[in-house]
């Protein structure tokens, strides 16, 4: 079967490299990647109060940063959330 | 009637995790309830190599010390029917858990399971005590070299000493060019070696990187492994299924460089 295939160029080392990379930052981090999707869940519900936002667009990205007090970096949680549009106010009807 | 059934090897790297991957997957395909478990506290791998790494909440020690209950720390794997892992924790160490409350978690799972597939960490000390604790049956898998041999013989003492019910052989990796040109042992020799019961033979694959690389296990795949491992889950069953012949297995472009190398 595999002849068949034979000029189909695989990329399984790329998504292999892809996995890792968000999977060693969360090892690291001590954060269980499951938890993170409630995480966004919970930030999507806080943040519509304020705003429409792409919630399917919404990044979240353990890092790590300097802390006063901390002899090494500690892990640190990153987001990006595209906006569609700031309502300006508080929307109450969210909660 | 559900089976509990530990895959182990005693060294490391031999393909313990990639053998209870296929080896459950393959078992949910042939339409049973399969739970497969991490047993490897501190290095837990097999979330990885299911490829179910993104929806890990809570783990196996979450389970046991009751910071949740077995039905949260279940992940379904949506791809099959009826499978399900249970990962093991990360940032725990392997004496978080005794054999006794593994044996306990096991026999929890029995009434919701046909199979139940324990993932032996690599070594013969706590880690492994723990997952054979509550098994009925043992998977060695071991490759054709001398050091992963003499530590299955190693690990084949130990479960006979420990009373396992039944104890079989999956010698992994063979590479029939090498047996041919006899640089590498047989199946047959293997088996005889470690005079255990050889319930299949697993040829080396280049597909099993790439399906580990997706995280999406090859049984179900028309491959040289994937096809292997499906023969093995129809024996586990009781199926009387005909050992694979490896050599049928070699592609024409295989025998036609083979033909010229020889011109």
């Amino acid at each position: 079967m595999r002849q068949l295939f034979l000029f189909h160029k695989s990329n399984s080392g790329e998504i292999a490299r892809n996995r890792l990379k968000l999977l060693l930052v969360s090892d690291q981090a001590g954060v269980n990647p499951g938890l993170m999707d409630l995480i966004k869940d919970d930030m999507i519900g806080v943040l519509s109060r304020y705003a429409e936002i792409d919630s399917g667009g919404l990044d979240l990205t353990v890092t790590r940063m300097e802390s006063a007090g901390a002899r090494e970096p500690v892990p640190a949680l990153s987001a990006m959330v595209p906006l569609r549009q700031f309502t300006g106010k508080r929307n109450e009807e969210c909660f | 009637m559900s089976e509990v059934i530990v895959i182990t090897s005693g060294k490391g790297g031999v393909g313990k995790t990639t053998t209870t991957a296929n080896i459950g997957t393959g078992l949910a395909l042939l339409g049973y309830h399969v739970v497969l478990i991490d047993t490897d506290i501190g290095l837990r791998n097999l979330d990885v190599v299911m490829g179910l790494e993104n929806r890990i909440i809570y783990n196996l020690v979450d389970v046991v010390e009751g910071n949740c209950r077995m039905k949260q720390a279940l992940i379904k794997d949506k791809r099959y029917p009826n499978l399900y892992l249970l990962p093991s924790a990360q940032t725990r160490d392997k004496s978080s858990v005794s054999p006794g409350q593994m044996k306990k978690l096991a026999d929890d799972l029995r009434e919701d399971f046909d199979y139940i597939l324990m993932d032996c960490p690599a070594g013969i000390e706590q880690g492994f005590q723990n997952a054979i604790a509550g098994a009925d049956r043992a998977l060695v898998v071991t490759t054709p070299e001398v050091s992963a041999i003499r530590d299955a013989d190693r690990i084949i003492g130990l479960l006979e000493a420990a009373q396992m019910q039944e104890i079989d052989l999956i010698v992994n990796r063979i590479r029939m060019d090498m047996v041919r040109r006899g640089d590498m042992m047989s199946v047959e020799d293997v088996a005889d070696v470690l005079a255990v019961n050889m319930i299949g033979a697993v040829p080396d694959d280049e597909d099993i990187v790439v399906s580990t690389n997706q995280g999406e296990p090859l049984v179900d795949r028309y491959c040289p492994a994937g096809q292997a491992y499906l023969n093995i889950c129809k024996r586990i069953t009781g199926e009387a299924v005909p050992l694979m012949d490896l050599d049928s297995h070699r592609g024409i472009l295989v025998r036609l460089s083979g033909f010229l190398k020889r011109a």
